[in-house]
């Protein structure tokens, strides 16, 4: 108890630290890249008067370090700020120049967030489902089979996943599935049948990771002495397969499971997202790039680092309670 | 005995869940092809945070507006008669003198708030929209007084302002008609649109707009009950949900997807000249560009015929600074066409010989807006690298180059050379000429010439129709063309494709669309 009081202290400590690096990382970024928000904000015939004057009043001419300040407070207190660019009832919006913007008629950031959150939970829980679907049979039967035609399919199921870009698997799936065979909708979302094909690409980028992982981690421990000897001590072959090797499998595959997947998720739902209109934090945060939407980004940013930190301090945990010798 | 069940159960759990999959797609499959007669409109851009017409000049929410809004008349912009007029709002339309234009009201229309449409409704609309601190009162020629004479008929005033009357002739057709109630308050304006337009304005869903037939339209009801606007930001996304069935109608093809979408069945595809021109403009107020001769080289140094063939299906030969579809087109006699002898000649005489001398000129351009700017620009680079210029060709995607578009308080703007098209959905030249010609805009290339200004004082000041035109013809657009403040390099055509079942759509050369005629067959 001791133990996992003073480990989550400690890691969470350390990530708070980290997700305060990243969002400077992106503040500051965000703030030195050509591309005015302004400009977006009251549109093209906009005054240069009435520019400076939006610009003062949301204070985008204060020294970087000064926002960021000011940001960081109001993020201790939960307020994320509001869009530049979105109404509230949630659409884009733009160019409204309709004199001093009134940032009172912009849609809150965590409400953005909240109403495309669902959508991405579904769609990143599908696609883990789906790859967990493909990678585990293969996986399992690659690891198993060292040298035989399945650790052969193995590697060539993950060689051919991966080397295919989720955009175009996207675009061919919606083409194949949805425009040529009216098997699935594709486009938007209504019902969960639209969840299924941009799922089905996410499971596609993220299978071969786990493929190579299961296959490796298992097939090393069949190798290894135990698994002769607790078969030579009478324990049947599949028991030792599912009571001993899939444990030990378990650590390394925890691992690339929050180190790897989570990040390659996080990324690969946004260009899914995109791709297939997909209402989520991916095509918010995408569009909220293209129009400069600072507060939408910066709290996507936040937020998407605060959660790979939490997987990865859960991993860590997790693997210290499978394998009592690992202290991180 | 518990080993093979396990085994079993791995298999089994796998095909239970591709089953599953296979499954709900049945299920749900008939959910997204049924048909009703909902009109899904994929559209590329999307509106801003205000409904209020006069607070913004955002091409897809003129789009939008096209809509809900009704106007005096409706000028349908073809090539072959870009000067037409066609009643709307107004039934008849004439000039009484100098400053003044009477127009005659449709009787018995309703707002969709159903509200009756007067001639109080003109001039509450028009007395607050010129007011020159709305920001899109650019459309306006200048301030004006409208005078109510009775129920149905108003009087245009231009006499106090100092300018003719005449130069609302064409831009009536683009300015929405509020109802005087929502002026007289201004938050309700903002907060949803109401006009009389063939379809009222539901509810806002995220990216989504609803709007459904006006049982009360003066046209009669429209066939199409309920149209959604769906912002779908993905070009690719677009079509590929117009091939599934998603989607009926979809617009800003890129050339390539046009081409292919020609072929597909169930899809037909619309191709038409639009109101825009695609112009480089060089930066008049800093050298090199502050010499008249250094610009008209470059203009001879660039063989458009080879940007047309790259630009292909979406675009246009055209040798003038305003579109065909514009009152005072005309293929201008003398607009500088590609010549390297002339070019060399010219830059020899400016001083910068085979271009010695000259400075590093950049080149700004938008990747990802306008059709294949990226590939001309570099073709264009080449051409201009070919006669001796140093060119520096940086691309940008939209927000940014956005912001490099226009000149900054202190009158310059960044780079040498810049692309941008400009639209507006009028007949009228002047939307185009002021703002790009005009010394005291000049929003893009920052031309200071006594000469322009004089020219375009007098078009605008021209007392008939006829006039205007000679001038514009003969005066104003030559001399545009020989000081060359930009070059026009072709005018945009505006590619569409909808589902083969969608008939009786039209489309303005400026993006709006009119489905009061518009059937599912």
């Amino acid at each position: 108890m001791a133990f996992a009081i003073e480990f989550f202290l400690r890691r969470l400590s350390q990530g708070l630290l980290i997700v305060l690096l990243v969002a400077f990382v992106i503040f500051t970024l965000l703030r030195v890249a050509p591309g005015d928000p302004i400009r977006i904000i009251l549109g093209p015939m906009a005054t240069a008067t009435a520019m400076e004057e939006t610009a003062q009043k949301l204070g985008l001419r204060d020294p970087i370090p000064v926002q960021f300040g000011r940001f960081v407070l109001d993020v201790a207190q939960g307020d994320f700020g509001r869009s530049f660019i979105r109404g509230k009832q949630g659409g884009a919006s733009g160019g409204s120049q309709d004199g001093a913007m009134d940032m009172a008629d912009r849609a809150p950031v965590m409400g953005l967030i909240a109403t495309a959150l669902p959508y991405t939970l579904l769609l990143a829980g599908l696609g883990l489902v789906f790859s967990f679907l493909i990678a585990v049979p293969i996986g399992l039967a690659a690891g198993l089979n060292a040298g035989r035609w399945q650790q052969k399919l193995g590697l060539y199921v993950s060689s051919l996943f991966v080397s295919l870009p989720n955009i175009w698997v996207g675009v061919v799936l919606i083409y194949l599935l949805s425009a040529k065979s009216g098997l699935l909708p594709a486009i938007g979302y209504r019902n969960f049948a639209y969840a299924i094909i941009p799922a089905i690409v996410v499971a596609v980028e993220m299978s071969p990771v786990l493929i190579r992982a299961i296959a490796v981690s298992i097939a090393s421990n069949v190798q290894e002495a135990y698994f002769d000897i607790g078969q030579v001590r009478g324990i049947g072959r599949n028991r030792m397969i599912y009571r001993h090797v899939l444990r030990n499998a378990a650590v390394p595959l925890l691992n690339v499971f929050g180190a790897q997947m989570i990040g390659m998720l996080l990324g690969g739902l946004f260009v899914v997202e995109y791709i297939f209109s997909f209402p989520g934090i991916g095509l918010l945060t995408i569009n909220a790039v293209f129009q400069r939407d600072f507060p939408i980004i910066q709290a996507v940013a936040i937020l998407a680092s605060a959660v790979l930190v939490l997987i990865n301090i859960l991993v860590d945990f997790a693997s210290t309670t499978i394998d009592r010798r690992l202290k991180f | 005995m518990m080993k093979t069940t396990r085994r079993k159960f791995l298999a089994g759990s796998t095909a239970v869940g591709i089953a599953g999959a296979i499954g709900t797609s049945a299920l749900f499959n008939k959910a997204f092809a049924q048909a009703s007669n909902t009109l899904i409109f994929a559209a590329a851009g999307t509106v801003t945070g205000s409904w209020d017409p006069s607070s913004h000049t955002v091409a897809p929410q003129i789009t939008a507006e096209g809509f809900v809004f009704g106007r005096l008349t409706r000028c349908p912009m073809t090539p072959d008669n870009p000067g037409e007029i066609l009643p709307d709002l107004a039934v008849s339309w004439s000039q009484l003198d100098e400053h003044t234009l009477e127009y005659k009201l449709r009787e018995g229309v309703t707002f969709h708030d159903g509200k009756p449409f007067t001639a109080r409704d003109v001039k509450a609309t028009y007395e607050y929209a010129s007011d020159p601190s709305r920001p899109a009162s650019a459309w306006y020629p200048g301030r004006v007084d409208v005078e109510v004479v009775d129920d149905h008929t108003v009087r245009l005033n231009t006499a106090k302002y100092g300018y003719p009357a005449l130069n609302f002739w064409y831009v009536v057709s683009f300015l929405p008609i509020l109802s005087a109630d929502d002026v007289a308050n201004p938050e309700t304006l903002k907060q949803r649109p109401n006009g009389t337009g063939a379809y009222q304005y539901v509810s806002t869903n995220g990216d989504q707009i609803n709007f459904q037939a006006f049982e009360n339209y003066h046209g009669g009801k429209p066939a199409i009950d309920n149209l959604v606007w769906a912002y779908v930001p993905d070009a690719n996304t677009r079509v590929l949900g117009l091939l599934n069935g998603q989607y009926h109608l979809t617009e800003r093809l890129e050339p390539e997807q046009y081409v292919s979408l020609s072929n597909e069945a169930g899809i037909k595809t619309d191709r038409s000249l639009s109101s825009e021109n695609k112009y480089l403009h060089f930066r008049c107020n800093k050298p090199p560009f502050d010499d008249v001769r250094v610009r008209l080289a470059v203009c001879h140094a660039i063989d458009r015929s080879q940007v047309l063939e790259v630009v292909g299906e979406a675009g246009q030969a055209s040798n003038c600074h305003i579109s065909p579809v514009k009152f005072g087109f005309t293929d201008v006699a003398g607009y500088p066409e590609y010549d390297p002898a002339k070019a060399q000649a010219l830059l020899a005489e400016a001083g910068y010989p085979n271009g010695q001398g000259l400075p590093e000129i950049e080149y700004i351009t938008s990747v990802g807006f306008y059709p294949k700017t990226r590939e001309y620009g570099e073709l264009i680079a080449a051409m201009l690298q070919e006669q001796g210029f140093p060119i520096k060709l940086t691309t940008l995607e939209p927000a940014a180059w956005e912001e490099q578009l226009y000149r900054r308080a202190d009158g310059q703007g960044p780079g040498h050379i810049i692309d941008v098209g400009w639209i507006t959905g009028s007949p009228e030249p002047d939307l185009v000429l002021r703002p790009n010609y005009y010394s005291q805009f000049a929003l893009v290339n920052g031309i200071s010439d006594a000469e322009i200004d004089a020219s375009l004082d007098k078009e605008r000041g021209a007392t008939t129709t006829e006039e205007r035109l000679t001038i514009l013809q003969t005066e104003t657009l030559p001399l545009i063309a020989a000081k060359a403040p930009s070059i026009s390099l072709f005018s945009s055509v505006f590619l569409r494709a909808m589902t083969d079942k969608l008939d009786g759509v039209f489309f303005f050369p400026n993006g709006p669309i009119d489905l009061t005629q518009a059937r599912f067959v």
